[in-house]
């Protein structure tokens, strides 16, 4: 496996640039205490600028292409993935075309994970990765122990009685923790998990990313796909991320990003714009919530700012990986 | 349960507020993949103060820190040494708050690179290759010894041949040290100078004594060093090696015979590692039978090159002189 670090999509402009500067540059100067919503809204005001809307004020965050009060964000978003949640699978293989599959699968594959380990799958909802992490540890697991049942075929009498004073010693189990903030979103995911007959290493958690109710160093990998662009301050998220993963523990982030191939870019426009909240219409009944969708992935930052936030937040070794030429990144940090 | 984590948390940020600015006024921009430093933390801080005083030297001694590290870690061939102190102490401190140590505003004394992390995992890797073989497990297992997460083995983009290729850049570096070291010897006069072939075999069997320990698994070693994208490093680490031998067995030429000598003594590398893996006679005495003999070869190629440029000189000159004496008896040669 080998990450491409491909080229982000060209800068807006060098008024970009300048802005981040100045950005930088203020940000460095302001109190701790208020430094992530100030930042955040600095951020904001950079994004929005280039996007020439009309400038927002410091407490006030982006709801798809809507200006909405930061308290309001969070229930907002709670509303638009309570009425989702059980069209919610469906409406990924409509909208991906079966796509998202092997974007998780890909996530997963990128994670490697080892049998034994712990995951947190933030904004996990309907458990997706979950659900594959624990394929993919125990199908290496079983893997592992046909091959050492297989150097075993004939041992030797000192193997054999080394073999006795180990008896009680059992490998990890790996276990997943799906945590999200929204009830509905989970319940879908415990129904789907008992039709697919998986009842042990997972767990069902409400929390809010932005405040994890779990201690210091608990993880081995979090991830987080699809969910950072809905929460309110990336940056709160991000921290968290750090403070619940062990030492040596990774980040892995997968989300909607830039599409660099102008040509793509625009077909990809016109697909989400037009056909997309369409297909919330007719099989979800719900267009508000898919037009939703598409303006959050326009408003989240690209490949290379995300990367700098997480390398902000603490993390090293930050890289990303695109899929589908952009629609989609994998962003990974480790916690070192 | 959110509530008390908020409350704990909130005490610890009061405590690190003071301190946070300090530590965000070091604009993350300033620090490049390579460089940037990391606290290693009472995790990582071995116990013994030897070893911190290594960790001092800036990142541009950074190989000169390696073949110590190097040297120290392989002599034993296995790290326990270095890192049985560490589980005992990760339990016994707290992870400091990485703030405090940045109050002075200077490196904190275990203040290492992200490529001294990565080459110290690897050192440590090495001790589980004869149980999972030259894979991503054995660097896990690695990682783990070190107190970091099993996932931190997704650092390494090249998987197990960054495993590979750190072991072959190691015993390199040994080997380069010991002939150094016999080198100054002969300089002080405490031994004598050996013959070019005894040189050079000397200088093989040690090289490829450092194999033995892992010869079981060196096939799939080999495998992993001939994949595409690894052929360019491992040619250079082969490179390296040769030119190193031939340096300290005295050779400075500058004609053609500085490449003639460099690929033969590949030749006899490549083949007496291939007898090598093979041979199953006690101590390896084949192989370095095989090896004397393929040294001996080279050395009568040279011996016989020389007596034919030596042999075709003269049947030239004595074709000369035959030429002269006819054209005399036929007394062409006669100036009238």
């Amino acid at each position: 496996m080998t990450f491409g670090l491909t080229l982000t999509a060209k800068m807006a402009a060098s008024f970009k640039e300048l802005t981040r500067k100045i950005v930088k540059i203020t940000n460095t100067n302001v109190n701790f205490g208020s430094r992530n919503r100030l930042r955040n809204s600095f951020l904001r005001t950079e994004v929005s600028a280039c996007r020439c809307c009309s400038g927002e004020s410091a407490g006030s965050t982006h709801f798809g292409f809507e200006t909405v009060p930061e308290g309001e964000k969070a229930e907002r978003v709670y509303k638009v993935f309570e009425s989702v949640a059980q069209k919610y699978d469906v409406m990924n293989d409509a909208m991906s075309l079966g796509i998202h599959r092997l974007w998780k699968d890909s996530l997963l594959h990128l994670m490697n994970p080892q049998p034994g380990s712990k995951l947190l799958d933030t904004a996990g909802g309907t458990g997706d990765i979950s659900f594959r992490f624990l394929e993919y540890t125990r199908s290496v697991r079983e893997r592992q122990l046909r091959h050492r049942a297989r150097a075993n075929q004939t041992p030797s009498w000192q193997e054999i009685a080394a073999g006795y004073g180990s008896e009680g010693a059992e490998p990890a189990e790996s276990r997943a923790v799906v945590c999200d903030i929204n009830k509905e979103m989970l319940k879908v995911g415990k129904e789907r998990a008992e039709t697919a007959g998986i009842t042990t290493g997972l767990s069902w958690v409400v929390g809010d990313a932005e405040e994890l109710p779990f201690n210091d160093d608990q993880f081995d990998v979090y991830t987080i796909a699809f969910g950072i662009r809905n929460v309110t301050h990336i940056e709160q998220a991000l921290q968290e991320a750090l403070r619940v993963l062990k030492p040596g523990g990774r980040f892995m982030c997968l989300e909607f990003s830039k599409v660099s191939n102008p040509l793509l870019s625009r077909l990809y426009d016109v697909y989400s714009f037009q056909m997309i909240p369409v297909l919330g219409e007719v099989i979800a009944g719900d267009w508000k919530s898919y037009q939703y969708l598409v303006e959050s992935i326009r408003r989240f930052p690209d490949q290379e700012t995300f990367k700098e936030m997480i390398e902000e937040a603490g993390f090293f070794r930050v890289q990303y990986v695109n899929l589908t030429g952009g629609v989609v990144a994998i962003h990974s940090g480790f916690k070192l | 349960m959110a509530a008390l984590i908020r409350s704990l948390r909130a005490v610890r940020s009061l405590r690190g507020l003071g301190s946070a600015v300090v530590v965000k006024t070091r604009p993350a921009s300033q620090y490049s993949g390579l460089r940037r430093g990391f606290h290693r933390a009472a995790l990582l801080r071995l116990a013994d103060d030897s070893k911190s005083d290594q960790t001092v030297p800036p990142p541009s001694h950074h190989e000169h820190y390696q073949a110590q590290e190097s040297r120290e870690g392989s002599s034993t061939f296995s790290t326990e040494q270095a890192s049985a102190s560490d589980p005992g102490t990760q339990h016994e401190d707290p992870r400091p708050n990485t703030s405090y140590q940045d109050q002075s505003g200077e490196q904190a004394e275990d203040y290492e690179t992200e490529d001294q992390l990565q080459a110290r995992i690897l050192t440590a890797a090495l001790e589980f290759v004869p149980q999972h073989g030259w894979t991503v497990e054995a660097i896990a297992a690695g990682a783990e010894t070190l107190g970091l997460s099993a996932a931190s083995a997704g650092m390494f983009n090249n998987g197990a041949g960054d495993l590979v290729l750190h072991f072959v850049g190691q015993c390199n570096v040994q080997l380069a040290e010991i002939l150094a070291e016999e080198h100054n010897q002969v300089q002080l006069g405490q031994a004598e100078k050996k013959k070019t072939a005894d040189f050079l075999r000397h200088a093989v069997e040690t090289r490829l004594r450092m194999l033995i320990p892992y010869i079981d698994t060196w096939p799939q070693a080999m495998s992993l060093l001939l994949l595409p994208h690894n052929i360019p490093e491992s040619l250079k680490h082969l490179s390296a090696l040769v030119d190193d031998i031939w340096y300290y067995a005295g050779d400075r030429s500058t004609d053609m015979s500085w490449y003639t000598r460099r690929a033969a003594l590949t030749g006899i590398y490549n083949t007496t590692e291939l007898v090598m893996v093979q041979d199953s006679s006690p101590d390896f005495e084949e192989t370095w039978a095989f090896l004397d003999n393929r040294i001996g070869d080279v050395v009568n190629m040279a011996n016989t090159a020389k007596q034919v440029q030596a042999t075709g000189e003269a049947v030239v000159q004595g074709l000369m002189g035959a030429a002269v004496t006819l054209k005399n008896i036929t007394g062409m040669n006669q100036r009238r």
